[in-house]
């Protein structure tokens, strides 16, 4: 492989891993507040459709960022009341949200704009791609690091902020207090279902902004479930990284490398490209194995 | 005896009023985009029961799903969440698709029930390894069953389009399976096959299996109570086991029953969400085999109606996605409130906190 290859191969990952990375972020702080959080994917593809909606609608592609985000945010509300306010079941409200996702996008693209499958209007440009200035300059670190969609830098800082948050920051201990235990929180005088609707509520956001980069940071297009199990696969890193935030950038950075080599390698090799595709699923089924293992093995097999 | 008939009673009140409202939100959300909802309810009526080829379609479209709903069922019964029969249901198909075309020469009544026998098998399988691993080694079954939903959807497509693809087809397809393996159709002019009478088999067998054998009692007394379970001495973890492998056979059989009764060959892809169709109408029919049954056929009528629908009308079939969604947030909602009065009549208040965690038996196991 030549280096412009490689460097080819690298900054695709980048792109790739730019979704997962902010939906990772967005199912850590389920996670640490103690709920699955599965609905990620509806979220993500709500978002996807409300940014190119938008960005037609008003013809600014921040405003297509910002409503995205909004309407994550909403959603991860109205999971959060199911789940505390309710008490829904997390799994049946999530796979709930999801199909409603899936439904309320394909269904409104058809009745507003007509078409059913792909909803790629003209007047929509794929986000303007940053250029870094000195760095853009390198031979190899330029073409890879320098060049992408605001979102991509978006999601690196949100790898750090993610982390201060919840180790740093009286909140993030609240949320992660929560997960741990919440009678004691409760009894702290801390409200737990204030924390869950917190944790939802960001969630959501971050999902929005994932969705954001998938429908507008390359095409500008928005495609019926366009998510196609991203958010399971960011939901995957998280427990891969049993919810660190650094640890699971890294697990969505190695899911991003699979999916861009299964591109790469479709034309040139015998390696099926499912096999790419199935990797993530299956390295994260073997993690949990190994932490239950190890968990089990020191309780000493109860 | 009294008691139950009135709660049998209100519980299917609750479910008319729930698929009433889940309608009324859906004409809301019609009208609110400019649609013609009544227009469309008709239309979808019509097409769901208005004719006999209508009323074939609409069993048509419910075999998989009271299928899928029985295989979701007999786990949910047991506490288990398994949603994966997705899964199952893709494995199961395939293998059956592959007895179909590997031995053609086999006469009708030796084919026809190994391809069943295969896809349950298969299935079976798959829903063997996330029940291994949880009552094995604690591991979760939400998130491996969700996951292996994915590895068996690209398995069985990667299958299709390599190892047994067929030269001259463009989409990743099987050889269709031999003539004798395909189940008879029923009526003219619509695929409704045979495939419903084992779909109705499978209501019969799973209502016996929870209500009259042993194994139905330990599969009710592990859901319902898994520390008693233990120290009455049954064994947890070989119910779980055993749970988890019918509902995947369960799961494989539809699989099965979909290429024998339907497409005559695996087509890569080809369920679009048959199994998450099961966990809706499990929920729908409150974990009951009849009611189970009923809600399939409503979401057969559904499915089969929203099709038509989107070529008479406006209105995407997508519509009734939407409906599904209301639908489990509804139910979703009444059981948890059933759930906690049971609890408060039985126990006092002070089990409030406990039936939540009881309710969602999936919370972060961290």
């Amino acid at each position: 492989m030549s280096p412009e290859l490689i460097a080819n191969l690298l900054a695709s990952t980048l792109r790739l891993a730019t979704p997962l990375i902010l939906a990772a972020m967005a199912g850590l702080l389920s996670y640490q507040v103690g709920l699955i959080n599965i609905a990620l994917e509806g979220f993500m593809l709500a978002g996807a459709f409300v940014a190119v909606a938008a960005a037609f609608t008003f013809g600014a592609n921040w405003l297509g960022i910002l409503l995205a985000c909004v309407v994550g945010g909403v959603l991860g509300a109205v999971f959060a009341l199911f789940v505390t306010q309710f008490r829904a079941n997390l799994i049946i409200t999530g796979l709930a949200i999801n199909f409603l996702a899936l439904g309320i996008t394909a269904y409104l693209m058809q009745v507003w704009y007509g078409t059913s499958g792909t909803f790629a209007p003209e007047e929509v440009d794929s986000l303007a791609n940053v250029v870094i200035p000195i760095i853009h300059d390198l031979p190899f670190l330029g073409r890879v690091v320098s060049g992408h969609s605001p979102l991509v830098y978006i999601s690196w800082i949100m790898i750090p902020v993610a982390s201060v948050f919840l180790y740093l920051t009286l909140p993030g201990t609240y949320i992660r207090a929560t997960g741990e235990n919440p009678e004691a929180v409760q009894t702290a005088g801390i409200s737990v279902t204030g924390m869950r609707y917190l944790a939802l509520i960001l969630g959501g956001m971050l999902c929005g902004l994932a969705g954001a980069h998938l429908s507008l940071s390359e095409l500008g297009l928005f495609r019926e479930n366009m998510t196609n199990g991203r958010g399971f696969i960011a939901l995957a890193a998280v427990y891969f990284a049993a919810g660190k935030p650094l640890l699971a950038a890294a697990a969505c950075l190695l899911f991003g490398l699979f999916e861009a080599l299964q591109f790469r390698l479709q034309a040139a090799s015998d390696v099926p490209p499912q096999f790419f595709q199935m990797l993530p699923y299956i390295v994260v089924i073997l993690t949990l194995v190994i932490i239950s293992v190890r968990t089990e093995w020191r309780k000493g097999w109860s | 005896m009294r008691q139950e008939l009135i709660e049998q009673l209100g519980n299917i009140a609750k479910i008319i009023l729930t698929l009433a409202a889940a309608l009324l939100l859906g004409a809301v959300i019609m009208w609110a985009t400019g649609q013609d909802a009544l227009n469309a309810y008709q239309v979808l009526w019509d097409s769901a029961v208005g004719n006999q080829r209508n009323i074939a379609n609409t069993l048509l479209a419910a075999t998989p799903i009271i299928m899928t709903g029985m295989a979701t069922l007999i786990a949910f019964r047991a506490g288990i969440f398994n949603i994966g029969v997705e899964g199952s249901l893709y494995v199961g198909a395939f293998a059956a698709a592959y007895v179909g075309f590997t031995f053609v020469t086999a006469p009708g009544w030796i084919l026809i029930p190994a391809c069943l026998l295969a896809g349950g098998l298969v299935g079976g399988l798959w829903g063997f390894i996330p029940g291994v691993l949880k009552a094995r080694l604690r591991v979760d079954e939400v998130v491996t069953t969700l996951l292996l939903n994915y590895v068996a959807i690209l398995l069985t497509s990667y299958l299709v389009t390599g190892p047994f693809l067929v030269p001259g087809m463009a989409n990743a397809m099987s050889a269709e399976i031999a003539e004798q393996a395909q189940l008879p159709r029923l009526i003219e002019r619509s695929q409704l096959n045979a495939g419903f009478f084992i779909a109705l088999a499978s209501v019969v067998w799973v209502g016996f299996t929870i209500r009259r054998l042993t194994l139905g009692y330990e599969i009710r007394t592990v859901g319902s109570n898994p520390v008693f379970a233990r120290w009455s001495g049954i064994p947890v973890g070989r119910v779980i086991m055993q749970v988890m492998f019918i509902s995947g056979f369960i799961g494989g059989i539809a699989g099965a029953v979909q290429v024998m009764g339907v497409n005559y060959r695996f087509i890569g892809g080809f369920s679009r969400g048959l199994g998450f169709d099961g966990i809706t109408v499990a929920l729908l029919g409150r974990n009951t085999p009849i009611g189970t049954m009923l809600a399939a056929l409503f979401f057969g009528g559904l499915r089969n109606g929203g099709s038509t629908m989107e070529m008479f009308t406006q209105v995407p079939r997508d519509l009734v996605d939407i409906l599904q969604a209301v639908i489990i947030l509804f139910v979703a909602i009444d059981l948890t409130l059933t759930w906690t009065r049971l609890r408060r009549r039985s126990s006092g208040p002070g089990s409030d906190a406990k039936a939540q965690v009881e309710a969602q038996p999936a919370e972060a196991t961290s």
